[in-house]
């Protein structure tokens, strides 16, 4: 396939997977007006294009958007589009109404047409967003893992409330936020990425509150075993814990991706390799 | 596909003027109690999830609603809904230029992903006639930050612009109005970082937002702090009224709590403001309107899928700043979970009816609002588990609700859906008056069937209303979740 003229999509097929990647919605379609919106409440300019979705490559689950739909497109270069042109649309979600507007990070042309042996711009963003799709939550995966103190794998044997010292009182009024502190004690059978634990135990501290802000953080219960993703604690406010023979730093594991079963460990040692 | 289902101006069944008189206690949706006789009111709901996300299946709870004063056809609501398309994006606000006909979604707050408390307001006094909205988020964040913000063009879709913003702060409550060309606005706080427990706490900001300060309105003794909610109203005369739960004991399960009323007179700009109103028993600011009532205090489920603990609202007559009407939850009879009621002063909180007013002691009931019309009317939206549904109403009433006109909006099952987290339905809801309208926003399990909505309803999002199934625009079936509506009712003359 080849590129649009500079400005518009300048690189390769590398930056089209690396577009992909940035991407929440790509489609493939063609402008049908330009300096034009598809729907109200959309503001209009001289950057906003009306695009006929030819195909769907790529969306959240929740977006209504098929074959047929029009797309407003506020575009990077209104000079590089006008009526009747096709490309491939990367792009980020804008507005959300009766249809869908967006943000152009990038397209790209067709060179030829999409028949014969020649694969089209469809056929190829179809190709890379495929391989980009697969590849993301290994993305997100390496994020956690880069960004962490530790990953083990171990095994919970004893839950319990933080008992919230007095010094951290004031932190720790009663509002329909709180996150009620829970520490686990966590049995450590292997140190994938971290120095090696003091006996083998680490102190976990996870909020059990199902409110808005901690429902979607990991909840733990004695006897859980899997692979533990941890950072030092730096939310509770008292980041170190004395109880049960244990002495020392505390650590959380509060995003959703932060504690994986063992059926993940080989991706996670390969990914930890791969660093 | 847009799916409409009944019709916004089609008479109230189950409108009902009531002239009985005294306390109707555990009433259910049934309003057999009440003799008919009101002139209909017309009423519009609809929900706010656009065609374009009619494959979402978020619990879009704790709804709020901004209109714009100068040109009510422009509106902001908001949820505890997350960006659709990204767990790095901002979080979105619904935003209607039609009088609530059609909303769009568009990701302007200052927060990443989703909020944990958005409420806001829209006043005129800047001069921005396409939305100058002014919200106080809180970020669902390690530490909750609260930000507080402005856009000046709620259709641009730009980011909004945080004016101040600080830590260990909870439910922020946002109101404004134009005084001489320049937004005042009052943001109520649970300011937990008062190291004195006195923690109610209103924002006031009298330069549109550019700066602010802190006021604690806690002139007592707490029991180391102040129930979340803290609710300001504001008249055009400078009144502003603020009401707060004042948390006496606190064992965990139960607060002991009075429920304090403070006024300033000035709009707050002077150096000691809130002190207008002192209670006879104390000479202290603030107006005890009950004292040690027990407040039960639950974060899990417990009325139906909801949990409860602090619901409460204040509201002032816009011609008649004497005349307040103050409303809140708390342990009721004996085997009651959660009672509200509304009392009502005609002095400037001086003096407050001395139980509650007739139809107002509502049993196993949360997410309280009040407002006042132009022509003094009074609306009430409450939530009632009552049946195993959760009903909602909204009573109008131009006699202190020794008579009251109920209108039913929505009576949705409330098992389902599961709750994803708490709040299930929110923490509030709210109801404010725009011209000859009451308008408000109220969140509810999102079945497309026409029986749960008796007033008629307009989904935008996809549904086939025949087999009561929501589709993602393409066919396929899209599991029922809670879903943010706006309403309209009009006031009754």
């Amino acid at each position: 396939m080849s590129l649009l003229a500079p400005g518009a999509f300048p690189q390769a097929t590398n930056n089209q997977a690396a577009l992909a990647k940035q991407s929440s919605i790509i489609f493939v379609g063609t402008v049908s007006q330009v300096a034009a919106t598809s729907f109200t409440g959309v503001p209009k300019s001289a950057q906003t294009v009306v695009v006929r979705v030819d195909s769907v490559l790529k969306k959240p689950a929740a977006v209504s958007l098929k074959k047929g739909d029009t797309v407003t497109v506020e575009v990077k270069d209104p000079a590089a589009f006008h009526e009747g042109m096709q490309a491939t649309f990367y792009t980020e979600g804008w507005i959300f109404g009766s249809g869908v507007a967006v943000k152009e990070l990038g397209h790209a042309a067709p060179s030829s047409p999409s028949s014969g042996d020649t694969p089209g711009a469809a056929e190829t963003a179809e190709k890379t967003v495929g391989q980009v799709q697969s590849e993301i939550t290994d993305q997100d995966l390496q994020r956690l893992l880069a960004s962490c103190d530790y990953v083990v794998i171990g095994r919970i044997t004893a839950v319990h409330p933080w008992a919230i010292p007095k010094s951290a009182g004031p932190r720790y009024r009663t509002s329909e936020h709180s996150a009620n502190w829970q520490e686990a004690v966590l049995q450590v059978q292997a140190v994938l990425k971290g120095p090696k634990p003091k006996k083998n135990k680490m102190v976990v501290r996870f909020p059990l509150s199902r409110d808005v802000a901690w429902a979607s953080a990991p909840k733990f219960q004695p006897g859980q075993q899997g692979i533990f993703i941890l950072r030092r604690d730096e939310v509770s406010g008292a980041p170190t814990a004395s109880s049960g023979g244990y002495k020392g730093d505390v650590y959380t594991c509060l995003k959703p991706g932060d504690w994986l079963p063992m059926t993940e460990e080989a991706r996670v040692r390969s990914l930890l390799k791969n660093r | 596909m847009r799916a409409l289902a009944g019709c916004h101006t089609r008479v109230l069944a189950l409108t009902v003027l009531a002239v009985t008189a005294g306390t109707l206690f555990g009433r259910g949706q049934s309003p057999t109690a009440l003799r008919s006789g009101a002139a209909p009111t017309l009423a519009k709901v609809v929900d706010l999830i656009p065609a374009s996300l009619s494959g979402e299946t978020n619990q879009d709870s704790e709804p709020f609603l901004a209109v714009q004063a100068a040109n009510p056809q422009v509106m902001v609501a908001s949820a505890f809904t997350p960006n659709p398309i990204s767990s790095t994006g901002n979080a979105p606000v619904y935003v209607s230029e039609d009088a609530g006909n059609t909303w769009v979604l568009s990701a302007i707050t200052p927060v990443q992903r989703m909020t944990c408390d958005i409420t806001h307001a829209m006043s005129i006094g800047e001069n921005h006639p396409r939305g100058d909205l002014h919200a106080g988020t809180l970020a669902c964040a390690a530490s909750i930050t609260l930000d507080e913000s402005e856009s000046d063009d709620v259709s641009s879709s730009a980011i909004m612009n945080v004016q101040s913003s600080r830590t260990n702060v909870d439910q922020p409550f946002v109101r404004a109005l134009a005084f001489s060309n320049v937004d005042h606005i009052y943001i109520g706080v649970n300011d937990l970082g008062q190291s004195s427990g006195r923690t109610a706490t209103v924002d006031v900001s009298l330069d549109g937002g550019t700066t602010y300060k802190s006021f604690s309105i806690e002139s007592r003794k707490t029991m180391g702090q102040d129930g979340p909610s803290v609710r300001p109203a504001i008249a055009p005369d400078n009144t502003v009224y603020a009401a707060f739960f004042g948390w006496r004991k606190f064992n965990g399960s139960i607060a002991t709590s009075d429920v304090v009323v403070v006024r300033d007179d000035s709009g707050a700009t002077g150096s000691h403001p809130f002190q207008a109103l002192k209670d006879p028993s104390d000479k202290l600011p603030g107006r005890l309107v009950v004292k040690k009532v027990s407040i039960p205090w639950s974060n899990a489920p417990t009325l139906g899928q909801e949990r409860i603990g602090s619901t409460l609202s204040i509201a002032v007559d816009p011609n008649n700043s004497s005349t307040v009407y103050v409303g809140w939850a708390d342990r009721g009879r004996k085997g009651d979970i959660y009672t509200l009621h509304v009392r009502r002063s005609t002095d400037r909180g001086l003096t407050w009816s001395k139980s509650d007013l007739p139809h107002t002691t509502i049993s196993n009931a949360t997410n309280i609002a009040l407002a006042v019309a132009n022509n003094g009317t009074a609306g009430l939206l409450y939530q009632q588990l009552s049946g195993g549904r959760w009903v909602t109403h909204v009573v109008q009433s131009r006699d202190a609700f020794a008579t009251i006109q109920d209108t039913i909006l929505a009576t949705v099952p409330a098992n389902t859906p599961a709750g994803q987290f708490l709040p299930y339905l929110g923490d509030y809801d709210y109801l404010l008056a725009a011209g000859n309208e009451f308008r408000g926003v109220f969140s509810a399990n999102n079945t497309p069937d026409r029986a749960n909505f008796p007033q008629g309803v307009t989904y935008q999002r996809a549904a086939d209303f025949n087999t009561r199934t929501l589709t993602d625009g393409s066919g396929n079936p899209v599991a029922i979740s809670i879903d943010p509506f706006y309403f309209s009712v009009s006031v009754l003359p």
